[in-house]
């Protein structure tokens, strides 16, 4: 079982993320947007965090940066969500130094697949 | 001069307009809040439902999907804002999953009937709802909706169309593009991208329209790939007397990469034709991968306009060896400014490889 964060501003899609993972036996926290996602995370450690990258005032790849930043989170597997039209910013995603992208719209079951399989990759 | 009397009495008026104004703002602000908030209410028993049905395994569908459909009305239209948005955020499974809930409860044909309703907001989400659908027996409807009066609810009915993705929709959307209550052209330019190769039949014969839908149905082909429409495009290109109609034919020919698109693009780069169509044409021939234009663009590096000799200098670059080794000749021996357009050139191919981690040898 692996502590994910979700940060997303839209509710629908949180919840949606939320219950999914917790379903495959996952333990969630959720943020509406980028400080407080990076509160969460330095508050209490996670092994995961999923992120939007399109949120008001701190976008995912400002979160995505800080955590690379920050010592204690450098290493931290992140996966960011974006949606078609913005397929752009996946290149700058990589260049934040994020792990994985999923293009929304996403089927609920490949983004666990997804989640599952970069937590395997950083395990071994 | 004015009164005292009368200049007390008109800032207090227009005090009184400013504290009733801001109450009105607050006061619709609260209520929206405030239904908001009861929505979400009356949603939340089974909006743990409607996410274990998008989680759940196939074998676990059909209980649930049984559940939902049976919930009372009153609920359903708190919980069809999220179901509405969920339909363009998910896809696969969850999707089919969402559609069949839709159509077991009947609300493709509410939200047909819904396109009729005297309320705009309530018209454009049920064009947004059938769109999200796929709802092919809306298209009728929904392409008389391209003439609403209210223009959010045409915006609406022409990305609907654009997502049911039925051709027969093709000669509505080109002519909404005309009239008193007109679609913005990039709407209407993606929803008949959406409509993918089968509606390129249908979208040509834009090319004999007004100006703006022949300039529509050019992009169109141009970004659907439409090679067979070659000749049809490189003759807008040549004869067509509309500016934007020549510009776009010139854009679609360098997309299409076809070899009878060099000639018309070669003549469109004349200097007594407009510096927009001979940029425009410029960098098409760079996309053309045309070497045979080489020797062209090359003249092109010393024209008096920096537009294009600017993007002559990037087309020489497209054109891959051939145009880089002209591009350092043009650097080393041209004269002062084709040098200069071919040394800027170079060294935004250098930058560009540096970022990708490839180095590469110029000379300044």
């Amino acid at each position: 079982m692996a502590r994910v964060l979700i940060a997303d501003d839209d509710a629908d899609i949180r919840d949606l993320v939320a219950f999914k993972l917790t379903q495959g036996g996952h333990q969630v926290t959720v943020a509406p947007d980028g400080m407080a996602a990076l509160k969460a995370v330095r508050e209490e450690p996670v092994d995961l965090a999923l992120l939007d990258i399109r949120m008001p005032g701190m976008s995912g790849l400002d979160v995505c940066r800080e955590l690379r930043a920050a010592p204690e989170t450098a290493t931290l597997p992140v996966i960011l969500i974006t949606a078609r039209s913005q397929e752009g910013d996946v290149e700058v995603g990589f260049a934040a130094g994020a792990d994985d992208y999923i293009i929304k719209p996403f089927s609920p079951r490949e983004l666990s697949s997804r989640v599952t399989a970069l937590l395997n990759r950083v395990e071994r | 001069m004015i009164p005292p009397g009368v200049v007390r009495a008109a800032l207090l008026g227009l005090s009184a307009v400013f504290v009733a104004l801001s109450l009105l703002i607050v006061c619709i602000r609260g209520v929206r809040v405030y239904r908001q908030r009861r929505r979400e209410r009356i949603a939340a028993p089974v909006r743990g439902l409607l996410l274990q049905l998008l989680c759940a395994d196939e074998d676990d569908q059909s209980e649930l999907l049984h559940q939902l459909t049976q919930i009372d009305k009153r609920t359903w239209r708190a919980l069809e804002p999220s179901l509405t948005a969920l339909l363009g955020k998910v896809a696969g499974g969850a999707r089919t999953t969402l559609i069949s809930l839709y159509e077991l409860r009947g609300a493709a044909g509410d939200a047909v009937a819904a396109l009729g309703s005297h309320r705009a907001a309530r018209r454009g989400r049920a064009a947004q709802v059938l769109g999200q659908l796929a709802h092919r027996p809306a298209v009728a409807p929904l392409c008389r909706l391209l003439a609403d009066r209210d223009p959010e609810v045409r915006l609406a009915a022409a990305r609907a169309l654009g997502r049911i993705g039925d051709s027969a929709a093709v000669p509505h959307l080109l002519e909404c593009l005309q009239g008193p209550r007109p679609v913005p052209p990039g709407v209407v330019m993606s929803a008949l991208v959406s409509l993918g190769p089968e509606s390129q039949p249908r979208v040509s014969a834009g090319l004999r329209m007004e100006p703006l839908a022949r300039a529509v149905a050019i992009e169109v082909l141009g970004a659907t790939g439409a090679v067979s429409r070659t000749s049809e495009i490189a003759r807008a290109l040549r004869e067509d007397p509309e500016i934007e109609v020549q510009i776009k034919a010139a854009r679609a020919l360098g997309r299409l990469g076809m070899p009878e698109a060099l000639q018309p693009l070669l003549a469109a780069l004349d200097p007594d034709r407009p510096v927009s169509l001979r940029t425009v044409s410029a960098g098409a021939l760079g996309n053309l991968g045309a070497v045979v234009a080489e020797s062209r663009l090359v003249e092109l590096l010393d024209d008096p306009n920096t537009h294009v000799a600017a993007t002559a200098a990037r087309a020489l670059l497209r054109l891959g060896p051939v145009g880089q080794g002209a591009l350092r000749t043009a650097a080393d021996h041209a004269g002062g400014r084709a040098a200069a357009q071919a040394r800027a050139a170079l060294a935004e191919l250098a930058v560009g490889g540096a970022r990708h981690g490839v180095r590469v040898e110029v000379a300044l």
